[in-house]
């Protein structure tokens, strides 16, 4: 097995910009690098037509209630808040917007109805809603995702993030088909790199997990694993939702409720899997 | 004192119960209560504290192994099983 390189501070590389919030910006020969994964992660199944789309940042709050993330994830959500428009409002906040900690001096909020979007896929449930699919329907996006962490480090664990993600909405056999294409594809991938890569069983890091009923489905009918790169970071997921958002969006295949599934990928986290595998010398970089 | 039988049968009549979909005659000791949809996600806990109850004794959801509330004959295996065999040889 290759060595590791040890990088000891990835905010030190040059191209990297880190700020302690979690926020990472990208320059120079890491953000090359950045695109050429993402371009080699697109071809990792080549005779499936992805359809590519593109979304906002931001989700309604409503769409995300009806999939239970609000009550199943709450302290991992990011709100776009906004000022009461009113004058007086206004007024009041421009007096003293910030407070000696640097904190926003809030005054009357506006309702808030958006979460920035904790999953690239979220989105295309709710444009699929309330369709009969005439054969299996498969879709990528690259989307900024946000997760509020109680810690962050550079690339590995961020308050915004880059996701790439590929879904399939079909019968249970094509979704089964498509997560075992990105498996055995991945599997291969991982080989030749020789990335120190395992697929793990895994659930999803619900609030108070013990007394949530998908905690516990997830623990006794396991649809989520994750590939674990050198025995602790998660570059990416398959997630089988067998017919939970055919369900809830009343996506229909066959006159049922549609099955689908995800494969999704943390880029940042697959750029430090390069770092880390290869060192922090352009020169050596191989994906 | 309750057998093997008694408890199984006692799971069988719960789900039942909790479940306007499946007559009595449907579920077997060997169907598939999540994956076919008999219990949903929602009545998973009411079903893991019945259990206990059953038992006696409290389930760890940190333990819980795949497979392990599959149907009632699982449940019974990982759960009831002890218990039964105490009681059948008290």
């Amino acid at each position: 097995m290759q060595q590791i390189a040890q990088i000891t501070d990835f905010s030190a590389l040059p191209g990297l910009h880190w700020q302690e919030n979690g926020q990472l910006s990208l320059s120079g020969s890491l953000l090359r690098l950045y695109k050429k994964i993402d371009q080699k992660i697109l071809s990792f199944i080549p005779d499936i037509i992805f359809d590519e789309q593109q979304f906002s940042p931001f989700i309604s709050a409503e769409q995300l209630h009806k999939l239970d993330y609000l009550h199943g994830f709450p302290h991992l959500i990011t709100m776009p808040v906004t000022l009461d428009s009113s004058q007086a409002s206004l007024q009041a906040f421009t007096a003293a917007p910030l407070n000696e900690n640097g904190n926003l001096n809030l005054t009357n909020i506006a309702p808030c109805r958006e979460v920035l979007t904790p999953a690239a896929c979220y989105h295309f449930y709710e444009k699929q809603s309330d369709t009969e699919l005439n054969g299996p329907c498969y879709l990528t996006t690259l989307c900024t995702c946000f997760r509020r962490e109680s810690a962050y480090h550079p690339l590995t664990r961020q308050w915004a993030f880059s996701m790439r993600e590929f879904v399939c909405l079909g019968t249970q056999e094509e979704v089964q088909e498509f997560l075992q294409r990105f498996e055995k594809a991945l599997n291969s991938y991982f080989q030749k790199q020789l990335w120190p890569v395992i697929f793990e069983q895994a659930t999803d890091p619900f609030f108070n997990p013990l007394v949530n009923a998908k905690y516990v489905v997830q623990k006794l009918e396991p649809v989520k694993r994750e590939m674990i790169y050198a025995g602790n970071v998660a570059i990416g997921s398959f997630n089988f939702h067998r017919t939970f958002f055919g369900e809830r969006f009343n996506i229909r295949r066959q006159g049922e409720a549609v099955f689908s599934a995800c494969v999704a990928f943390g880029l940042e986290r697959w750029l430090y899997a390069v770092l880390a595998t290869c060192g922090p010398d352009e020169k050596d970089w191989q994906i | 004192m309750k057998t093997q039988e008694d408890m199984k049968k006692e799971l069988h009549a719960w789900i039942v119960k909790n479940n306007a979909k499946i007559k009595a005659e449907e579920l077997c000791n060997d169907t598939d209560i999540i994956r076919e949809r008999i219990i949903n996600s929602l009545q998973i806990i009411d079903l893991l504290l019945f259990v206990e109850r059953l038992s006696g004794t409290s389930v760890e959801v940190e333990q819980l192994k795949p497979g392990a509330f599959k149907n009632i004959d699982t449940i019974y295996q990982n759960f009831l099983e002890r218990q039964g065999d105490e009681q059948c040889n008290k």
